[in-house]
């Protein structure tokens, strides 16, 4: 009697159950449809699924048809799940024979998964040697990841008119259809150096040197960013990498070693210079920089950023963002100008560099009227006991907006 | 009234109150000595007020409970809290490491002295109690006893190896452990040993450690240590094309890891080479980062010994005083290989170039650039 009450009291729980799915089902389809429809976004500049350089293009090919078996095997357990959850419901009827152990199935339903994983196993593990390939290397750039921002150095390499090492930072300049070999390491904590057009992640270690290779196909620029969590500000630690074709290459690495030009005398940016040489480079360098006695200007990063290092800014200018790659040197529509363009004109817009009008005052005003406003660092001068007294990131430097106007006409000329 | 720890106790309140006041006027008010008694001075006094307050934990005419009746054991524990105590004051004033054992010393005294009271008035049965008591804190005092014991025989041996010279140090070590096998050997053979007899032995070879120990403390370290110490040959300073005195010995000739290096240096037929890691081919200058540990293999492939020194700049010792920061690695004989390691701060523009070379090999060297 009990247990027939039990039972149709379950019967009933189900009935239940299956109409409050039925009045959600508008709720669930649409959820659904709207995450399908945002995988489908065209402005996703860091998807994985659109690889843009043939080491990118190695990890496609393993990972769709890898995704694919897994896709269908998935489907089949899923329905294999729904289908006995509601075949076999609870309706009362008697427990089932039970039986124990079927040493046929459980060998197969081993062996079958087994073979699958080995043979997506030999395929991972070309791909894993392919992408760790060093003999082909035609240029190396070293990554230091620091918080919160990338540096690159290229070291001199004559075949790309590289005379004198280039240093420059928040984005990788590479030229098209090289094999480029990123020695990563760190100047402080772990982080991650990630082009997802271009490459997979690599650890960028303190103490250790790991090596990315990455190459692309086209000229355009191909976003990432830092995927190890690395402190305070590691959101906002953002890289681009621009792809530029070889002659255009050429011309900015003709750009990068262009000796430091000082303003005119009587201009703003002369007294910008002042206000920078005073304010700034304790911790920037410029190089060619020189003070008013005629001595080369040698910033000190090591004594005042816990990492040791700071943007150099010798060409600031050339770049199209600043600070991590977190906020645009252009103003948005000239930004898009250059995103935008076809990979015949990206190169010589990209070549352009920051020119005032189109430069973005807002955000670099505001970087110099307070850094740590904008983003998020370790730099309020009291509470750098753990630091030693150094900072990470740029402080707060109290500037007023006279010495502002005058900086930002000097950085100008920093192209 | 006074009963007989009280009166022990004041006596020893007295006596230290004597001593420290004789102590402030003999010797000198603010020494160390003068903390030590008046931490003594003070920890008797406590002590003395316990004992009066409880009246020496002896039950007066109209207490009746069976328990309050029995005398409890003498304890050894209060002494040593209150020598804890007194450490901890002296510590205070003097190297933290005396604060630490008076803190270990009051705990210990405080967890021991505890559970001894506990468990001597858990029941009226005395061997029940010394049951409990040892059931509760064996398990605790066995394994730090060890540990203790351990440090010191370490220790005292460690002082020992460092005062006597090498040779014979390597005869004294054979003979320690000839001596402790066949002790091992005798008991193990004659396991019916009386207990007295096996426990001399340690005793005595425990004393003979500890006396060994503070002998050789009292002798210091073999010269060649001193002298080594004073030439602070761990800070690379004898980076000359000699075979110097101290920081070449015991040269390891090999490393173990190979990730992770900006570039392998190699000399090979007088000539330096330098191969930065990931390009193909060899290069005549290498580029290492600002501010960044920089990790090199050198590599010794000619006939004799070289070293390779790093110029790294200059740096100030005094006003208008500058010195030239070197590195080195040790002399390697042909074949071996070792790491340097340094980090240069400043770009190389700053002055002259930053470079690594062959102590004794004229004109050859690899400029290490610095963006
Ligand atoms: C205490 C050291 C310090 C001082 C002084 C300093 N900065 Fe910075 N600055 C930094 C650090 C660190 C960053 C990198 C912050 C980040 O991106 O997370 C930075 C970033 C920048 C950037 C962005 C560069 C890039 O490529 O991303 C600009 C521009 C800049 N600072 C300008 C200035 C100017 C102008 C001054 C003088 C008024 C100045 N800074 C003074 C430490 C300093
Ligand atoms: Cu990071």
């Amino acid at each position: 009697m009990n247990h027939i009450k039990n039972a149709s009291d379950a019967a009933s729980r189900v009935n239940m159950l299956t109409r409050v799915i039925g009045r959600l089902k508008p709720v669930i389809l649409g959820t659904a449809g709207t995450m399908f429809l945002a995988s489908c976004a065209t402005n996703a500049p860091q998807d994985t699924w659109q690889p843009k350089g043939p080491n990118a293009q190695k990890i496609d090919s393993l990972q769709k048809p890898v995704f694919a078996v897994a896709g269908i095997i998935g489907l089949i357990v899923a329905a294999a799940v729904t289908y006995s959850i509601i075949k076999f419901r609870d309706r009362g009827q008697p427990i089932p024979k039970q039986s124990h152990g079927n040493p046929a199935l459980e060998i197969t339903l081993t062996i079958i998964p087994a073979l699958i994983l080995a043979v997506v196993g030999v395929f991972t593990f070309r791909t894993v040697f392919d992408l760790n390939k060093t003999s082909d290397t035609q240029m190396i750039i070293n990554v230091t990841g620091q918080q919160w921002w990338w540096e690159y150095d290229y070291p001199a390499n004559n075949e790309y008119g590289i005379t004198q090492p280039i240093i420059t930072s928040g984005q990788l300049v590479i030229p098209v259809g090289t094999k480029v070999m990123l020695r990563e390491t760190s100047r402080d904590v772990i982080h991650s150096y990630w082009i997802p057009a271009l490459n997979g992640k690599r650890d960028a270690v303190p103490g250790r040197i790991t090596i990315n290779r990455i190459e692309a196909d086209e000229p355009g620029i191909y976003a990432g960013q830092c995927t190890e969590f690395c402190g305070l500000s590691h959101a906002n630690m953002r890289m681009e990498a621009v792809a530029l074709s070889k002659e255009d290459f050429a011309k900015w690495v003709a750009n990068q070693l262009k000796p430091y030009a000082a303003p005119a005398e009587g201009t703003l940016a002369k007294e910008g210079e002042t206000v920078f040489l005073n304010q700034c480079t304790r911790c920037h360098q410029v190089n060619g920089l020189t003070r008013a006695d005629g001595t080369p200007v040698i910033a000190a990063p090591d004594e005042n950023v816990w990492s040791g290092a700071v943007p150099n800014l010798s060409h600031l200018m050339s770049r199209n963002t600043f600070a991590g790659a977190m906020f645009d040197l252009l103003t948005p529509e000239c930004r898009n100008d250059v995103w935008k363009s076809d990979s015949a004109s990206f190169g010589a817009k990209y070549l352009a560099g920051v020119s005032e009008p189109c430069l973005n005052q807002t955000d670099l005003r505001g970087w110099l009227r307070n850094a740590p406003a904008k983003k998020p660092m370790y730099a309020n001068p009291a509470q750098l006991a753990a630091t030693g007294g150094k900072y990470r990131g740029m402080p707060n430097l109290g500037l007023s907006e006279s010495d502002i106007e005058k900086l930002v006409a000097y950085l100008l000329t920093l192209k | 009234m006074f009963t007989p720890g009280s009166k022990y106790l004041i006596a020893i309140t007295g006596l230290s109150a004597v001593s420290f006041a004789l102590y402030m006027l003999l010797v000198h008010p603010s020494a160390i000595g003068a903390v030590a008694l008046i931490g003594l001075l003070a920890a008797t006094s406590l002590l003395t007020g316990i004992t009066l307050f409880t009246r020496d934990g002896h039950a007066s005419e109209g207490q009746t409970s069976a328990a309050a009746l029995d005398t409890p054991t003498p304890s050894m524990w209060p002494l040593v809290g209150a020598a804890g105590f007194a450490l901890l004051l002296v510590g205070t004033i003097t190297t933290p490491i005396v604060f630490i054992f008076g803190i270990v010393a009051m705990l210990a005294a405080l967890v021991e002295w505890t559970v001894q009271a506990w468990s001597e008035r858990s029941s009226a049965d005395v061997a029940y109690n010394a049951q409990i008591r040892q059931r509760i804190l064996n398990p605790i005092e066995y394994p730090i006893l060890a540990a203790v014991g351990i440090a010191v025989i370490i220790f005292s041996f460690s002082r020992v190896m460092l005062a006597i010279n090498k040779d014979a140090g390597a005869i004294i070590f054979i003979a320690a452990a000839a001596a402790i096998s066949l002790v091992g050997v005798l008991i193990s053979v004659r396991p019916q040993l009386k207990k007295s007899i096996v426990g001399t032995i340690a005793v005595v070879a425990a004393l003979g450690l500890v006396g060994a120990g503070i002998a050789g403390m009292g002798v210091g370290m073999r010269e060649e240590l001193v002298v080594a110490a004073q030439e602070d040959h761990y800070a690379h300073k004898e980076c000359g094309a000699e075979k110097s005195e101290h920081f070449d010995k015991g040269v390891s000739e090999t490393i173990s890891a190979t990730s992770g290096a900006d570039a392998t240096i190699e000399l090979i037929d007088g000539k330096l080479t330098a191969h930065a890691q990931g390009i193909e081919g060899l290069q005549d200058s290498i580029t290492v980062r600002r501010s960044n540990p920089i990790n090199i293999i050198f590599r010794n492939k000619d006939a004799g010994e070289f070293r390779l020194s790093a110029y790294l700049g200059k740096t100030k010792v005094a006003d208008g005083v500058s010195e030239d920061l070197i590195t080195c690695t040790q002399l390697l004989p042909q074949g071996a290989e070792q790491w340097l390691t340094f980090t240069i701060a400043k770009p190389s523009v700053s002055g002259e170039p930053y470079t690594l070379s062959i102590p004794g090999l004229a004109g050859q060297s690899v400029e290490v650039v610095v963006p």
